[in-house]
């Protein structure tokens, strides 16, 4: 059981893929106009990490080096179109706003990073827990960043009105820009976090 | 054994198993995303034109590309013709929007709805909200439509939602055309 509680600590807060590795920006930034979007799209990743880190992780021997980012990116672009076929047949709410950005999983660095520095080096097991904590640290961190984005930008929570009407929302908070200022901020503040901690 | 040609095999071996399992996965969700495709359409037009029974697609229609529509059906109900439904493209601020716009036999606009759009959420994706396209609805064929931004003070404007002029505009503009069609070649 240590290895479960290890890897999911691991994958939300001491290597947070959005925060802490700075990586996979690309959808960070795109799809977190909105809460929904943002929990969508980390647990469409989160599907994709686990099927892939467990596949890797299993034929990690049988995979000679040199052409292992090959393999990799065939496997995961396959369970990539496995997810999107099926979001498009059962749940086509979800496909429809998530539908543009599900493609572009395959390119996400966070899948392929996990892939190379964690599954391919070690076990199934392990690699299933690295892939569901990296997974939802991104889940997470997407989500609040929407959250953050779809308040201040539309006085929204999770699509529901929150804030009163005499509120008027900073449009600029969904447009792009806003992506920037949330993930730097929210970016600054963790890190101030864990300096003070460091240093008591 | 040649380490190339090794290499290559497993390639292959690789790439040959993702293809079946995809092709497995693609044979299990075809009915459902052909079901769930078919569901969307109809449900889309029944509400952009109520009352209506049965459609039927107008067939083998050479003049719909010019005005940028996708497709035209005949609303019956029993035998008696309502009114039609357009699938309009047009282009919008993130891509294409496409539409139904719901037109009965008088030429009076009874609802729109976005199936499609790639708009900015919170900005131009409002234009899917049932209170900026009930602004189109009981305008007539006769005159073509125009966005201000201010409130409407005649029958011929429609209000832009706040931020998101572009999409507006991409959306009336494609309602012009579905209200030229009608008054060309349906009416």
């Amino acid at each position: 059981m240590n290895i479960v509680r290890e890897r999911l600590k691991n994958g939300i807060i001491k290597e947070n893929p959005t925060f802490v590795q700075v990586l996979g920006m690309c959808p960070t930034l795109a799809v977190t106009t909105s809460a929904k979007n943002g929990l969508g799209m980390g647990l469409a990743t989160t599907a994709v990490l686990i099927c892939s880190n467990m596949v890797i992780s299993l034929v990690r021997k049988l995979i000679p080096s040199k052409i292992r980012i090959p393999s990799f990116i065939v496997i995961i672009a396959t369970f990539v179109t496995i997810i999107e076929f099926l979001l498009e047949g059962y749940a086509p709410s979800l496909y429809d706003s998530l539908g543009l950005f599900i493609p572009l999983i395959v390119v996400n660095c966070i899948i392929l990073g996990r892939a190379e520095a964690y599954a391919s080096k070690h076990s199934v097991i392990a690699s299933l827990f690295d892939g569901l904590g990296t997974g939802l640290g991104f889940t997470l961190s997407l989500t609040m960043i929407g959250i953050i984005r779809e308040l201040l930008g539309t006085g929204k929570f999770f699509s529901r009105p929150l804030l009163p009407a005499s509120f008027e929302p900073a449009i600029i908070m969904i447009m792009a820009p806003g992506a920037f200022f949330t993930l730097g901020i929210l970016m600054a503040l963790l890190n101030q976090y864990r300096l003070q901690k460091g240093k008591n | 054994m040649n380490e190339t040609l090794k290499m290559g095999l497993i390639l292959c071996l690789i790439t040959v198993l993702s293809g079946f399992s995809l092709g497995m996965v693609y044979e299990v969700t075809k009915e459902p995303i052909a079901q769930q495709k078919i569901k969307t359409h109809q449900e889309a037009m029944k509400a952009v034109l109520p009352e209506v029974e049965t459609f039927e697609l107008i067939e083998s229609d050479d003049f719909s590309a010019q005005y940028g529509i996708k497709e035209i059906q005949i609303g019956y109900k029993g035998t008696q013709i309502i009114g039609y439904v357009m699938q309009v493209i047009t282009k919008g601020y993130g891509g294409e929007i496409e539409m139904m716009v719901g037109i009965n036999q008088e030429g009076i606009i009874q609802g729109v709805k976005i199936v499609q759009h790639a708009e900015t959420a919170g900005l131009g994706a409002n234009a899917k909200e049932p209170s900026f396209l009930n602004q189109y609805v009981n305008k007539s064929a006769e005159q073509s439509l125009w966005v201000t931004k201010s409130t409407p003070t005649n029958d011929q404007e429609v209000e832009a939602i706040t931020g998101a002029t572009i999409t507006t505009e991409a959306v009336t503009s494609g309602i012009n055309n579905a209200l030229t069609l009608f008054k060309e070649k349906l009416k």
